[in-house]
């Protein structure tokens, strides 16, 4: 990905755009690890946050006074982060829903639970990254804390959406988590 | 409320975000029904491992520095970027100044030597202090160095040393990678009784070092602090170390001596 010249694009500061700008500083950690997520790779993660801040601040003017600016700056970086794959596929991206297990796959037993809580960070973060990038995408969100109706303005999708993505992206990641340690 | 209710309901539920009458209602159904009981348990589980053992990525300091002149670029930000100037246009001054008087160079220069050995103590510390902060800091956990050093493989282009002297109370908990200045570094996370211990492993190459070049002046451990946090920095071939804690300064350096002993080339 292109590495931007960060002075070299900036617009004229003003008092409303400097305190937007530190807010948005305060998402840095979580845009990064949506980031990581997203493209599997530090030096694209790196660059595609730079590139969400480089949007956000062109856009500063757009955002009403009352928006949700977490939602709005996770929506740039994936819209942004797709962008950056449409680009190289030379391609449409998939929109469609991923597959996934139905929800109740996974319910095999205590037994299948117990081996769960044993997996270390590592296992998790693999099964993780092998789940399709709308499914990771929500699972990063939920985690933040975001609510579905959040996600959903996140992903541009309806919240019934949201709910439904997030159980397929769960039973999915339940079905990963349960190959290791067999 | 019936099985498929309660199913449906479940993530709410967990998050708080049900209405009081529908989160007893659920609750009661949960409490005699063991079908969705197990999958209240499958949801909790999943929840316990992402919270607790997702590895959640920190923005490098380098790149939170170039977010912070993007989000506000006003020349009031902060103090500009130390070295750039006098590592320009001061040196040419110094030599011009030299002939007129030795000692100013000199205290130039012990001066640089300062300056090189806070930037890297202040940057050691720092990142010791993201571990300590972050709520998820290993991306290993680990029993043991035999399993944090495979762990790198493929995540840096080189391989740190893990030591774990056997004579220390000193524990390996764990791995991941982060960020020193602006290079990547293996950051190996140890404890010692009830202190944290953080090893860093980076490329030295392009960093000023303190104590010149020569190889001997190389695998001598440095000693600074910064904050009430000790660090002892040493190089070994291409690489740099930096061990930082708050344990008491000469623990500090014997750990510091049986690590650099370790990871000589």
């Amino acid at each position: 990905m292109l590495r931007l010249n960060p002075l070299a694009i900036v617009p004229q500061p003003d008092s409303r755009a400097r305190e937007r700008g530190l807010a948005a500083l305060a998402h840095a950690d979580a845009l990064y690890n949506l980031a990581r997520y997203l493209t599997r790779n530090p030096a694209d993660a790196e660059d595609l946050v730079q590139e969400t801040f480089v949007r956000a601040v062109r856009a500063w003017d757009r955002l009403a006074a009352d928006s949700d600016l977490r939602a709005w700056l996770f929506r740039i970086l994936r819209n942004t982060h797709l962008d950056g794959v449409r680009r190289q596929r030379r391609s449409p991206v998939e929109v469609g829903e991923a597959g996934g297990e139905e929800p109740d796959a996974w319910l095999r037993g205590d037994f299948e639970l117990e081996r769960m809580r044993r997996l270390v960070a590592e296992e998790i973060e693999e099964a993780l990254l092998g789940l399709a990038e709308e499914h990771r995408t929500v699972i990063i969100l939920d985690l933040e804390g975001l609510t579905e109706a959040q996600v959903a303005l996140v992903v541009g999708c309806p919240v019934g959406t949201v709910k439904s993505r997030l159980s397929r992206a769960r039973a999915a990641l339940r079905a990963k988590l349960a190959d290791y340690r067999r | 409320m019936d099985c498929s209710d309660v199913r449906r309901s479940l993530r709410d539920l967990l998050r708080h975000r049900l209405e009081p009458p529908l989160a007893d209602e659920a609750r009661a159904h949960l409490e005699g029904c063991a079908a969705c009981g197990r999958a209240r348990d499958a949801e909790e589980t999943l929840d316990g491992l992402l919270a607790e053992r997702l590895p959640r990525h920190a923005a490098p300091a380098a790149l939170k520095r170039r977010l912070a002149r993007l989000a506000d670029p006003a020349p009031a930000w902060g103090p500009p970027e130390r070295g750039r100037w006098t590592r320009f246009v001061a040196p040419a001054l110094a030599a011009g100044l030299a002939v007129a008087s030795g000692a100013l160079l000199l205290e130039r220069h012990a001066g640089r030597e300062s300056a090189a050995l806070e930037r890297l103590t202040d940057e050691a510390v720092n990142d010791h202090l993201r571990v300590l902060a972050s709520q998820h800091p290993l991306e290993i956990e680990s029993g043991g160095s035999h399993q944090v050093k495979p762990w790198f493989e493929g995540r840096l282009d080189f391989a740190p040393v893990v030591p774990l002297p056997e004579w220390s109370e000193l524990q390996l908990r764990g791995g991941a990678v982060g960020y020193f200045l602006d290079r990547r570094a293996a950051v190996m996370a140890y404890s010692l009784r009830r202190h944290a211990v953080t090893l860093l492993a980076f490329r030295s190459e392009g960093l000023r070092w303190p104590a010149g070049g020569s190889p001997a002046a190389a695998a001598q451990v440095q000693a600074s602090s910064a904050r009430g946090i000790h660090v002892a920095l040493w190089r070994a071939g291409a690489l740099g170390y930096a061990l930082v804690s708050d344990v008491a300064p000469d623990e500090l350096a014997r750990l510091a001596a049986a690590f650099a002993a370790a990871t000589a080339p």
